[in-house]
């Protein structure tokens, strides 16, 4: 867990590099990223527990990592390795770990809110502990499934925590046109469901919100809303051009939650130089470790095209 | 005189019925208006109602029974001792009403 | 057709009844969904009396919302329940697809295995004066997708053995009824059975050509058959209550004694059933002599006279059929 704030800069530090690896290497595939959104993939996954299950849409690498899913497989998955966790079949974004409580990310914008609302009502029916989180992001809360799943998460009291990640862009188009409301977050207050926004690019704050939220959830008052503010540091996807000017970049990097957390753990002396640099080490060298471990494993033989299709 | 009451063809598309509820035994006199059988169909129930006064002589068809639409349900006659017709030989159709619920 | 089992006859719904009765009583997983399947029992009654042994939780309401439902239903059964989504008409079934194509039909394949989507979405299909977005046969569009079951009876028998196989199935299926069958009782095995999907039934034994179709189209054919056989020509007709996986076998087979193929189809024939299933038979047994039939290329309209000259009859299915065999 990544209760602690140590722990939590290690998670954020983690996708980071995990991420910059990742697009380095000459062929990475067709990914999404998170720079500049490590601070709510952190914050949600610090207020899950091993009995949760975790979902999101297709910028899904961090909020696994976050979840504790393991880098090598991770890494091996994305780069369609057979070591993958799904045979490297389904990529950033299908892929699923529900033993190490990520049940699936689906890349179709919105598609995965009512999938979510679905294991919930599962987990609500069986009676069995933990709750369902699924991520999205600004552009998904546009999307009808949203509020087709809202209503009846709301009316059926289900164990569901609806987060949306608002890094501000759906590809290119700003979130004041995508979204009419006037905070993103009251699209969950409209169905009666405790609904608050938070910057997402303040841990402390971030990791609050989001501890409050999933622990209604948890009481088993039915679902909760939770927006997250964050910045888009990257292009949409590794394929997608870059809308945003060089000099709105720049002032973007100077908020990167990353970096805010580090000056405010060292302004608390809780860390200092030394450790900073530490961790920025260990950080690579689990995400190099990642992609040696991805590098070694083969792609799947072309006869497994037919496998587990019925 | 004596009448058949045959399965009307109440609901379109429907071909055969099942026979839900007698409301009354051979030997019952009907007003015009009073229930004498229920029918259902795939969906829905059919009241039938007798448009003229008779008395029921004879039921061809128990509750739970299937029947073709236009096949004969039972035999009515205006008086209680008129001979029935032996065999196959049609009769009028008695008037009734038909309410689909 | 074996004719030693005892049968009770039963409404079209009453067999849908039966088999969701008898499975749910077998695997508490399954549960309903959709719009009227509670306390009302179904849209077409299918569920009547269920709410009373079931109760809310496993015969559950939900609002009008179909790509939720269906995309819940999708969770549910990748978390382990086995749900059996109801979607009134076939033309909403197109709200769902995300859930329904995107994700549960490709569930195992992009986990390895890992996970499974077994759900059952029940539907309806076909023309009966509801217009243009009440009225399509759209089984060929699933039948391409990789991962999904699709099923269609034309008899009670068959509603109840396939709803049974489809509640056992490990999905997704897509389970599919003709509303103008609703109003015709069948018999009904009275010992539970199930019919096991990609087996074909032949309707009617014939010699001079097989025609080849499902659902309603099946009365269709039967009815032509029997105004050709005055003629002197002899019909197959095979009825093929699985369309995926679809019993080449069995239609290779009786292509091979009659020597003509002539496929009927509600739906469109562009990239139709029919298509698929000559395509099927002839790479087995090589290429035979094939016509099909299907809706006219418009929107099938509420207009009973526009309706009627769109989709098939036995008049213009037995002159196709005629024409085919007598050029």
């Amino acid at each position: 867990m990544t209760d602690d704030p140590i722990g939590r800069l290690r998670a954020m530090l983690l996708i980071r590099a995990f991420e910059d690896g990742l697009s380095a290497r000459k062929a990475h595939g067709f990914q999404l990223l998170s720079s500049g959104e490590e601070a709510v993939a952190v914050a949600l996954a610090s207020a899950l527990t091993a009995d949760d299950q975790l979902l999101t849409g297709g910028r899904s690498i961090g909020p696994a990592l976050a979840r504790g899913v393991n880098p090598g497989m991770l890494m091996a998955e994305l780069l369609g390795k057979t070591a993958g966790m799904n045979r490297g079949r389904a990529g950033r974004g299908h892929f699923a770990a529900p033993e190490q409580g990520f049940f699936g990310s689906h890349a179709v914008v919105g598609g995965n809110i009512s999938v979510a609302a679905g294991v919930a009502l599962a987990r609500k029916m069986a009676g069995e502990p933990g709750i369902v989180a699924i991520l999205f992001g600004d552009g998904a809360s546009a999307a009808g499934a949203l509020y087709e799943t809202l209503n009846i998460a709301a009316l059926w009291e289900l164990p569901i925590l609806f987060v949306c990640n608002n890094n501000q862009l759906s590809v290119s188009t700003p979130r004041e046109a995508s979204n009419a409301a006037r905070r993103i977050c009251d699209v969950g207050a409209v169905f009666g469901m405790p609904a608050r926004s938070v910057d997402g690019l303040d841990m402390v704050a971030a990791a609050a919100a989001a501890r409050e939220a999933a622990e209604h959830v948890r009481s088993g008052r039915g679902p909760a809303f939770l927006e997250m503010s964050s910045i888009r540091l990257r292009s949409h996807s590794t394929t997608a051009r870059e809308t945003r000017s060089r000099d709105e970049l720049a002032s973007l990097r100077l908020r990167c939650p990353i970096e805010r957390e580090i000056a405010r753990l060292q302004g608390e002396g809780l860390l200092g130089e030394m450790e900073i640099a530490g961790l920025r080490e260990e950080a690579l060298e689990r995400a190099r470790a990642a992609m040696v471990f991805a590098d070694a494993s083969p792609y799947p033989d072309p006869a497994e095209v037919l496998a587990d299709v019925d | 005189m004596i009448y058949q009451l045959s399965v009307p063809a109440a609901v379109p598309g429907v071909e055969e019925i099942r026979i839900l509820e007698w409301h009354g035994e051979p030997g019952a006199s009907f007003e015009s208006g009073d229930l004498i059988v229920e029918l259902e169909t795939h969906k829905a129930v059919v009241e039938v109602r007798a448009g003229q006064a008779g008395v029921l002589r004879s039921v061809l068809a128990d509750a739970g029974d299937w029947r073709q639409v236009g096949l004969c349900l039972a035999m009515f006659s205006d008086g209680a001792d008129e001979a029935l017709p032996d065999g196959e030989t049609p009769s009028d159709e008695l008037v009734v009403e038909f309410d689909v619920l | 057709m074996s004719t030693e089992l005892a049968t009770t006859r039963m409404f079209f719904r009453e067999a849908v009844r039966r088999a969701v009765e008898e499975e749910m009583a077998r695997d508490p997983r399954i549960f309903v969904l959709g719009q009227d399947v509670g306390s009302f029992g179904g849209s077409y009654r299918e569920f009547d009396g269920l709410f009373a042994i079931f109760g809310p939780e496993r015969m559950r309401d939900t609002p009008v919302a179909e790509a939720a439902t269906i995309g819940i239903a999708a969770g549910a059964a990748a978390a382990g329940f086995r749900p059996l989504a109801v979607i009134t008409y076939m033309d909403f079934l197109m709200l769902g697809f995300d859930a329904l194509i995107n994700y549960a039909a490709k569930l195992r394949y992009k986990t390895a295995g890992a996970l499974t989507a077994p759900m059952v979405v029940k539907t309806t299909a076909g023309a009966q004066g509801q217009g243009v977005a009440h009225s399509q046969c759209i089984e060929a569009w699933l039948m391409s997708v990789p991962g999904l079951k699709v099923v269609a009876p034309s008899t009670p028998a068959d509603a109840y053995g396939l709803m049974k196989s489809a509640l056992r199935s490990d999905g997704p299926v897509v389970y599919i009824d003709h509303k103008r069958l609703f109003p015709t009782p069948g018999n009904v095995p009275v010992e539970p059975a199930i019919v096991p999907f990609g087996q074909a039934a032949i309707r009617r034994e014939g010699t001079d050509v097989s025609v080849v179709c499902h659902g309603y189209m099946v009365r269709v054919a039967l009815e032509a058959a029997d105004l050709l056989a005055g003629e002197g020509l002899s019909c197959e007709v095979i009825d093929l209550r699985s369309l995926a996986p679809m019993d080449v076998e069995t239609l290779a087979a009786s292509v091979e004694r009659t020597g003509r193929l002539f496929t009927l189809e509600e739906g469109q024939v562009t990239c139709g059933v029919g298509v698929e299933v000559a395509t099927r038979i002839f790479a087995r047994i090589g290429n035979r002599p094939w016509s099909r039939l299907g809706a006219l290329p418009a929107p099938v309209s509420s207009n009973p006279v526009l309706e009627a000259a769109c989709i098939p009859d036995p008049a213009r299915s037995a002159a196709a059929i005629r024409a085919l065999v007598r050029p």
